[in-house]
């Protein structure tokens, strides 16, 4: 189906109707949404086309060397500091702070495809707890409600297999094709749980576990997390939605383009988008609008960087909260060893959660609530197991690190925990003052420390970690200290959306409150952080922009 | 031996594989031809590439204190030297001096041990692994883990895990598809044998 060469070329001089700035999670949904309404799209993205045939298993490559993330070749360096009062530091090895995939399809190419819906309580929480000193803690500017008939459009169309589980918010529609099979270690979990009176349910996975939409089910191969689908079984835009989009006629996916300014003209419009093409030549493409949806990190980062005299501060920025109350969710995990093989190297990497704790409960003390998961991580991976899958005191060298090595990989089990951020003022996205990335551009840098009550949640969600562990029979277990985090794969709320332009970036349909024909739609949207799987609602979110922004520019509108 | 390695290694450079290209094929035609340069450079080699047999000889000495053989081969037999090799000519160039004082530092110390050693490699195991227990936290020892472990357990076409022996220690298979069940608990459990189906 898909073709060797775009259908749609645009000329950079041809005004379309919309650029979509990124390929990714979002900018995918919107590219297939508004060109199968009928108008024109030019997608700009600054990674590769890679297609199904392209993805391996080279963890050396795609895990090691960053293929896709921050390979060194990029040269787009980001900066990281825990606090303002801190001299941020140019990031050289290992995962980025701002971590995401560079190619069309974004990180939904890459990530591990859980897609938790948030529930009512998420969109209201503020009202339902109360204030929360020094944060930004606020409702949505929608209700559960209002988004759940576009949650069911992303599980029919994107492809989400799954089955209800007890606490999950009302749906108007079943999941489209079934959970995937159940795993050792989700045996293991639902065997904990039950021994605690909790209660382990099918993770909902964009990953099929039946052919739908024709696409193939998933072959159980392993390599999800961090790797592009060979199958194009696990749902990325790039499997579900670029296809389509391209096979209207109307929407150009121009990959290796690195937008570097917003432009706007003198009635304070925007009016074309400048990037450097593969050859790192400067062009602009012309358009009606423009839609930003590059995530939360990079999509402040061109705001900001798209500054002029009109816009001093940084395009949509008259509230001065582009790049603030950045939240990546915190993380917590436990580990254990069981006496007979798990295999978690094979299939998905997540077949149950835990959904118990996903409530604020004041009897804790602090604000928070989460998921807990068992899945693989570094276990389907055996060079990052090698190095770090062994518990802290394990021989890392000689006889009785290879037999640890011999005996455990098939048996090591892992449970993540993942849970709230709350939105602070001083986490933020910056342009870096000294750093420049090789296009030329400010580096992005990167303020972020989570928040007391974030730490506590992560602690207490693993505390509950270890008991599911022992309960379920671990022969062994343990776990690192929870410390801040230093590696944000989840980039939300740096352009929050709003009523009120004073307290928001963008209005509820997406629009910015300053430039009527500049729209944001991605993680930067989200007002609050959810329970830490955030792409499901990020693509609900583009699935009912999409309608709205068909909807103004049909009606003269924008 | 030798042919039949430098055959492989030949085929691997032709194939753009030793230089570990992989995505600048995909879009990047500037970056590519920079690669095709490095592979190039190695295909005009003979069996090291890029290190000098005496650092064979030491690197083999490290990787099999790190992965010692026994009953499954150890690191230097599984291939970790020729990933080294490959490596230190593409994407960890960069390392090669560090690697090449941490030798020289070994070496030094196998001859305080040892007046009559040619270095590190020609002392027995266990006078080796004492000497590494004194620099276990160095930065070059940390380096040789870590390669030690890629050499045994990244994809054959880096050189390395030959004949997969890194992977068949760990019981890992690469496969592109498996059916369930995967492991032994939801195999008890769709035999009907499992806590879960008593429960």
């Amino acid at each position: 189906m898909q073709k060797d060469r775009p259908l749609a070329v645009f000329d950079t001089r041809r005004e379309v109707d919309f650029v979509i700035i990124g390929s990714g999670a979002s900018g995918g949904v919107l590219a297939k949404q508004l060109s199968t309404a009928g108008f024109e799209v030019v997608v700009l993205e600054q990674g590769p086309y890679r297609r199904a045939k392209d993805f391996s298993h080279d963890e050396l490559g795609v895990f090691i060397q960053g293929e896709m993330t921050s390979h060194p070749l990029w040269e787009d360096r980001q900066t990281f500091r825990h606090t303002r009062q801190e001299k941020a530091v140019v990031h050289s090895q290992g995962p980025a702070p701002a971590l995401y995939a560079r190619g069309v399809g974004g990180s939904s190419v890459h990530f591990t495809a859980n897609y938790w819906r948030m529930r009512p309580l998420d969109f209201k929480e503020r009202s339902l707890l109360g204030e929360i000193s020094g944060t930004g803690f606020a409702d949505w500017p929608l209700s559960y409600e209002e988004l759940e008939p576009y949650y069911t459009r992303v599980d029919w169309e994107i492809g989400v297999s799954g089955a209800p589980g007890p606490f999950d918010a009302p749906r108007s529609k079943p999941f489209p094709v079934p959970p995937l099979p159940v795993k050792s270690s989700g045996v293991l979990l639902e065997k904990g749980a039950k021994k605690l009176g909790l209660h382990a349910q099918p993770a909902p996975m964009a990953i099929l576990s039946k052919p739908h939409n024709n696409r193939p089910a998933c072959l159980h191969c392993g390599f999800c997390m961090g790797f592009g689908c060979e199958a194009n079984a696990k749902s990325s835009t790039l499997a579900a939605m670029i296809p389509l989009a391209e096979a209207t006629g109307r929407c150009e996916i121009r990959p290796l383009s690195t937008v570097f300014k917003i432009e706007t003209n003198q009635a304070g419009r925007v009016s074309e988008v400048a990037y450097f093409d593969a050859e790192g030549a400067p062009q602009a493409q012309k358009a009606k609008a423009v839609i930003v949806a590059a995530n939360g990190g990079e999509t402040p980062r061109l705001l900001l960087m798209s500054e002029s005299s009109r816009h001093p501060d940084g395009l949509a920025n008259g509230s001065g909260l582009v790049g603030k109350y950045l939240m990546a969710n915190g993380h917590s995990a436990a580990y254990a060893f069981f006496d007979e093989p798990l295999n978690e190297h094979k299939s998905v990497q997540v077949t149950r959660i835990i959904h118990d704790f996903y409530e604020n409960d004041p009897q804790r003390g602090f604000y928070g609530g989460g998921g807990i998961d068992a899945r693989a991580f570094i276990q389907a991976s055996p060079i990052l197991f090698a190095q770090n899958g062994l518990p802290p005191d394990a021989p890392r060298w000689g006889k009785a690190h290879k037999d640890m090595l011999r005996r455990n990989f098939t048996r090591r089990m892992m449970l993540l925990a993942s849970t709230t951020s709350l939105a602070q003022e001083s986490n933020n996205i910056t342009l870096d003052p000294e750093h420049k990335d090789g296009a030329g551009r400010p580096a992005m840098r990167i303020t972020y420390r989570d928040h007391d009550d974030d730490l506590a949640m992560m602690k207490f969600m693993q505390d509950r970690s270890m008991e599911l562990l022992e309960a379920a029979g671990a022969n062994t277990t343990w776990r690192e200290p929870v410390v801040p985090e230093t590696v944000l794969a989840h980039l939300l709320g740096t352009c929050r959306m709003g009523a009120d332009p004073a307290s928001s970036v963008v209005d509820p349909y997406h629009r910015s409150h300053e430039v009527p024909n500049l729209f944001i739609c991605d993680g930067s949207s989200l007002v609050t952080s959810g329970r830490g799987q955030p792409t499901m609602t990020i693509q609900a979110l583009a699935f009912r922009a999409a309608e709205h922004i068909a909807g103004f520019a049909r009606r003269g509108e924008i | 031996m030798k042919n039949s390695v430098s055959g492989r290694r030949r085929f691997l450079v032709e194939s753009g594989k030793l230089a570990g290209g992989g995505w600048l094929a995909l879009n990047a035609p500037m970056l590519l031809a920079a690669g095709h340069h490095a592979a190039e450079q190695q295909a005009a080699h003979g069996a090291w590439v890029n290190i000098s047999e005496d650092e064979a000889a030491g690197f083999a000495a490290v990787v099999d204190q790190v992965i010692p053989p026994d009953d499954l081969p150890g690191a230097s037999e599984a291939g970790a030297v020729y990933f080294i090799d490959n490596v230190l000519g593409g994407f960890l160039a960069a390392l090669a001096p560090l690697l090449r004082q941490g030798l020289q530092d070994i070496d030094r110390r196998a001859r305080d041990v040892s007046a009559g050693a040619s270095g590190f490699a020609a002392l027995p195991f266990d006078q080796q692994t004492a000497i590494l227990q004194t620099i276990e936290d160095t930065p070059f020892f940390e380096n040789m883990i870590f390669l030690t472990h890629c050499g045994l357990f990244a994809l054959p076409s880096w050189g390395g895990n030959t004949d997969k022996a890194g992977w068949k220690l760990l019981g890992f298979e690469n496969l592109h598809a498996w059916q369930p069940p995967f492991g032994y608990y939801d195999a008890q459990l769709l035999a009907g044998e499992g806590d879960h189906a008593e429960g």
